[in-house]
């Protein structure tokens, strides 16, 4: 493989795409009404930052108006991912997504940088070997050489991008969460069904407390929770890098996992994680020999709040927390999933709890995956406006359900000095059941 | 253009203010309009006046055609830069610089995105009324250019209803300030009258103070659902002429309620021909005897249910889907091609007939909807760009319509303006003396036609 970019070789790559088509290119009508939800609009305030844009720069592409260059492929990877444009977009246009195949495009026509293949092809293909790799981050938590460094500033010395990464990281369980749970865990109470359980790899590797929570939430509502020990990765990284061999490799034995567990839901308390296992759907759509299957496993597939809020009846009643409290909707949930009812419901459901309303329409915090480190400067833009966001609830305690949004939030609470905690739902709802079973 | 003028353009402005790649350029070649697309050679991201000033020097310099443009909602071409040139971008000049609450006037920079100016005048229980469609993307800027109107158009006016001064740049980077604070100004030509709706192809706003009034007291909003879409139509006249002035009086057809329920879910009726979305507000006593009227002109004219919303939410969600119904059309199919036709009110139900007739004589799919109580119907075609033969009868389909609503003493554009893409019915509508007198103004400001050029004056009449 050369190791030049051949922008013709792109073009040409783009007559098909992968599950969209062109008629799906030309339903943008061009309006506009997308851009100013757009974080990198808002940061840039240029045409080529806006969903509009991007769509018009693939139409160009495709209609062979502009070459798809390194500075096309650029504005292509600015994109967050976040999705907010399609929730906007009357048109129905789904303009995240086509700059996914887009990237899809792009990266099976262009020389692969030899980390990425080996992150994406190999190391995420299993948790255990996704855990290997962290191990020395863990050994340097352990010294202590963390709290020295964030003090002392030298790691800014070594390199600004290994600073941020290190920064970015909370503190990390001793060991994955996976070697510590039994396969199964019986309802607490009289069952009424059975769940999976489906343990992304951040809340494995970095938040086993909150998915310990979760679990413990969904047995209290009377759930058997099956967590099968050989899941995968469900893929976003892959898809968000262009990378659909491996994604679909391990989508496929995801699907065939839990089709094994005769279970009534696959719930997830990672957005990210239950957006793509959801999105499955159509991933699979143009492939006969599993689109029911995929279609079967989507369709019961439910976010850590979808789940909770139907399934906790007034048995189980909550208890009070006193708090003010505002929801950051991870992109993921508010945007992919098109959830944002069952999140504002469970906590409005806590006895003494103060909801405040973020005032700014589900905007992305920045994190998206690694664009925080890709793409730093404006990822740092978009998380300052977010905290002038909460800064506005006057919020004491702000909570998400994405382990990306979460570190993303813990580390701008830090940076920008504020005294709000940030917590996963499960956290929150668990704290408030563990206070109403010590009133009994 | 070449690297050598892009090179001085950013040494006299700043790199980061001038963009000038392909990909970039190729960015700033549409707007809304459909099937329209011409590139600039070169992007100038404005950030105040001086830049202003440096743009249109550099241009005189160079011979350079320049077109302003906002965030590019357009609807007729007007921010498209049909001979090329500089693009200047407004869009970073968004300050609101005085909102002055004792005098009722809010003084903004052209970028100001015109939901901004809502929010910050109702915060002390003002109100700006003119609302477009896009008015959660649209600049100030764009929209005193196009003289846009909205949902409260009827009665409280449109954009220019509002404007109390104008700072303008000439294209000669001359600047003047037209008109002042006060309500009342008479001194010289009204020439900030004038300015207001000229599309770019005058001047340049670099500073516009926009008049305020009081929040009305109350609101009542009300949704008619009509088994024929003629017989909304003919309501909207028999409201009218019974002397009530709703505050909004909105129409949409069954194929556009389908799309929006579509987008929007909110529970609208896809099975009723048409509905109308009806509002009057002001003094509670006032909102009483006119919702009266209005209940008795829907049901005279067969309404088949009429209901209130319930709640201040509810009638917010209404409008917001009304607002998104352009966009929402194009749902269904590629390429949507919209028209902006306007007729005396008594002929509405007349032209909505030539439009179905027109539908289904060319086998073409059409959506109307708009702002009924002005007369102002937007029918929108819903086709496929790739479709010659279609393109082909929809153009003819909407060339009888345009007669039709001329014959009726109509217009061919109600808000969206002439730009490139109507400048050629031009003529016809206004007839020829009127043309040689809007060309003697622009050559007044503009003899050599470099600001927005290729707009409202067809190509062979210039
Ligand atoms: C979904 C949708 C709904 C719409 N609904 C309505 C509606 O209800 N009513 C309505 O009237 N229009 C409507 N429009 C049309 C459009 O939004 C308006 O014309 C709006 O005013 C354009 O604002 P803009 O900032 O996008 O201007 P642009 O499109 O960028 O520019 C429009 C024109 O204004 C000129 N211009 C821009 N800024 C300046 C300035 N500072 N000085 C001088 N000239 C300037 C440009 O040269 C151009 O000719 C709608 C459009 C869309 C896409
Ligand atoms: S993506 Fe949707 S909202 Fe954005 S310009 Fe296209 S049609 Fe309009
Ligand atoms: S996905 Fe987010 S960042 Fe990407 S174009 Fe849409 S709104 Fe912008």
């Amino acid at each position: 493989m050369s190791h030049k970019l051949d922008p013709e070789k792109i073009s040409k790559s783009f007559a098909t795409l992968d599950i969209h088509d062109y008629g799906d290119v030309l339903q943008c009508m061009r309006c506009g009404l997308c851009i100013n939800a757009c974080p990198t609009y808002r940061t840039d305030g240029v045409e080529t930052e806006t969903p509009r844009g991007r769509v018009a720069m693939i139409k160009a592409v495709i209609d062979g108006k502009i070459p798809a260059d390194e500075e096309f492929i650029e504005h292509i990877y600015d994109c967050l991912n976040c999705q907010n444009c399609q929730t906007v977009c009357p048109a129905g246009v789904k303009a995240g997504e086509l700059v996914l195949e887009a990237r899809h495009r792009i990266e099976e026509n262009r020389p692969q940088p030899a980390l990425k293949k080996f992150m994406l092809n190999y190391a995420i293909l299993s948790q255990p070997r996704l855990a290997k790799f962290m191990i020395p981050l863990k050994l340097y938590q352990k010294l202590g050489l963390q709290a020295l460094i964030r003090k002392y500033d030298i790691l800014k010395l070594i390199s600004e991008d290994l600073k941020l990464m290190e920064a970015l990281l909370p503190p990390l369980p001793p060991r994955p969460l996976s070697e510590e749970l039994p396969e199964e865990i019986p309802a607490k109470g009289p069952e009424k069904g059975r769940v999976g359980f489906f343990l992304g790899c951040a809340m494995n590797l970095i938040f086993a407390d909150v998915s310990r929570a979760s679990i413990d939430n969904i047995s209290r509502a009377g759930y058997r929770v099956i967590i099968p020990k050989e899941v995968q990765c469900c893929g976003t990284p892959n898809i968000a890098e262009g990378e659909r061999t491996v994604y679909r490799e391990m989508a496929r034995n995801t699907i065939g996992l839990f089709g094994d567990k005769r279970v009534d839901a696959i719930v997830t308390d990672c957005a990210a994680c239950g957006s793509e296992l959801k999105a499955y759907r159509e991933i699979f759509s143009k492939d006969s020999s599993i689109s029911e299957k995929a279609k079967d496993f989507s369709s019961r597939v439910r976010d850590i709040s979808e789940f909770l809020d139907r399934a906790i009846d007034n048995s189980l009643p909550f208890g009070p927390i006193s708090r003010k409290v505002s929801f950051h909707d991870p992109c993921h949930l508010r945007h992919s999933q098109k959830l944002t009812a069952p999140q504002r419901n469970l906590l409005k459901r806590i006895p003494g709890l103060d909801y405040r309303e973020l005032p700014d329409e589900g905007q992305c915090c920045g994190s998206a995956g690694i664009y925080n480190i890709t793409h730093r400067e404006r990822s740092m833009k978009i998380l300052g406006a977010k905290i002038d966001s909460i800064d506005k609830t006057g919020a004491e305690t702000i909570v998400s359900s994405n382990p990306g949004c979460l570190m993303q939030l813990m580390y701008g609470t830090r940076q920008w000095g504020k005294s709000w905690d940030v917590i996963h739902i499960s956290q929150l709802v668990n704290r408030s059941l563990n206070s109403a079973d010590q009133k009994k | 253009m070449n690297n050598l003028i892009i090179s001085k353009l950013q040494e006299s402005l700043g790199k980061s203010k001038v963009l000038s790649s392909g990909t970039e350029l190729y960015c700033y070649s549409y707007d809304a309009t459909p099937l329209v697309s011409f590139k600039p050679d070169a992007v100038v991201k404005a950030h105040n006046e001086e830049d202003i000033q440096k743009t249109l020097e550099f241009a005189a310099s160079e011979g350079l055609p320049v077109t302003t443009r906002g965030s590019g909602t357009g609807l007729s071409g007007g921010s498209i830069p049909v001979d090329g040139g500089i693009v200047l971008l407004t869009t970073a000049m968004n300050r609101i610089l005085e909102l002055d609450a004792d005098d009722l006037s809010i003084t903004v920079e052209p970028g100001v995105i015109t939901t901004a100016v809502h929010n910050a005048v109702e915060a002390l229980d003002l109100f700006y009324p003119p609302d477009p469609g896009s008015m959660k993307v649209s600049t100030i800027g764009g929209n005193v250019a196009e003289n846009a109107g909205g949902l409260r158009g009827l009665k409280y006016g449109i954009t220019g209803d509002y404007v109390l001064s104008l700072d303008t740049y000439f294209i000669d980077g001359s600047k003047v300030r037209y008109g002042t604070k006060c309500v009342k100004d008479v001194a010289g030509y009204n020439v900030t009258k004038f300015l207001v709706g000229t599309e770019g192809t005058i001047g340049i706003f670099s500073k516009i103070v926009l008049k305020l009034v009081p929040k009305p007291k109350t609101k009542k909003t009300f949704l008619a659902l009509y088994d024929d879409v003629i017989d909304a139509c003919r309501t909207v006249s028999a409201i009218i002429s019974r002397k009530v002035i709703p505050s909004t009086l909105e129409l949409m057809d069954n194929v556009t309620i389908n799309c929006v329920e579509d987008y929007a879910g909110i529970g609208l009726p896809r099975d009723v021909d048409a509905l109308l979305l009806i509002e009057t507000d002001g003094h509670p006593a006032v909102v009483e005897e006119d919702a009266a009227v209005i209940e008795s002109a829907c049901r005279e004219n067969h309404a088949r249910t009429l209901r209130t919303a319930k709640s201040l939410q509810e009638a917010e969600e209404l409008f917001t889907a009304r607002r998104m119904a352009l966009s929402a059309l194009a749902r269904s199919k590629p390429t949507t091609i919209l028209e902006d036709i306007t007729v005396p009110r008594p002929a509405i139900p007349e032209i909505m007939s030539c439009i179905k007739e027109m539908a289904s004589k060319y086998n073409i799919r059409i959506g109307t909807f708009g702002h009924a109580g002005d007369g102002n119907m937007h029918p929108t075609c819903l086709t496929d760009e790739r479709d010659q033969d279609e393109i082909h009868r929809v153009h003819e389909a909407y060339q009888v319509i345009f007669d039709k609503a001329i014959s009726l003493g109509g217009t061919i554009s109600g808000e969206h303006g002439t730009g490139y893409a109507k400048s050629k019915y031009l003529p016809a509508m206004v007839g020829p003396k009127a043309i040689e007198v809007m060309k003697k103004i622009k050559a007044t400001f503009d003899p050599d036609h470099r600001l927005n050029p290729g707009k409202i004056f067809p190509r062979e009449e210039r």
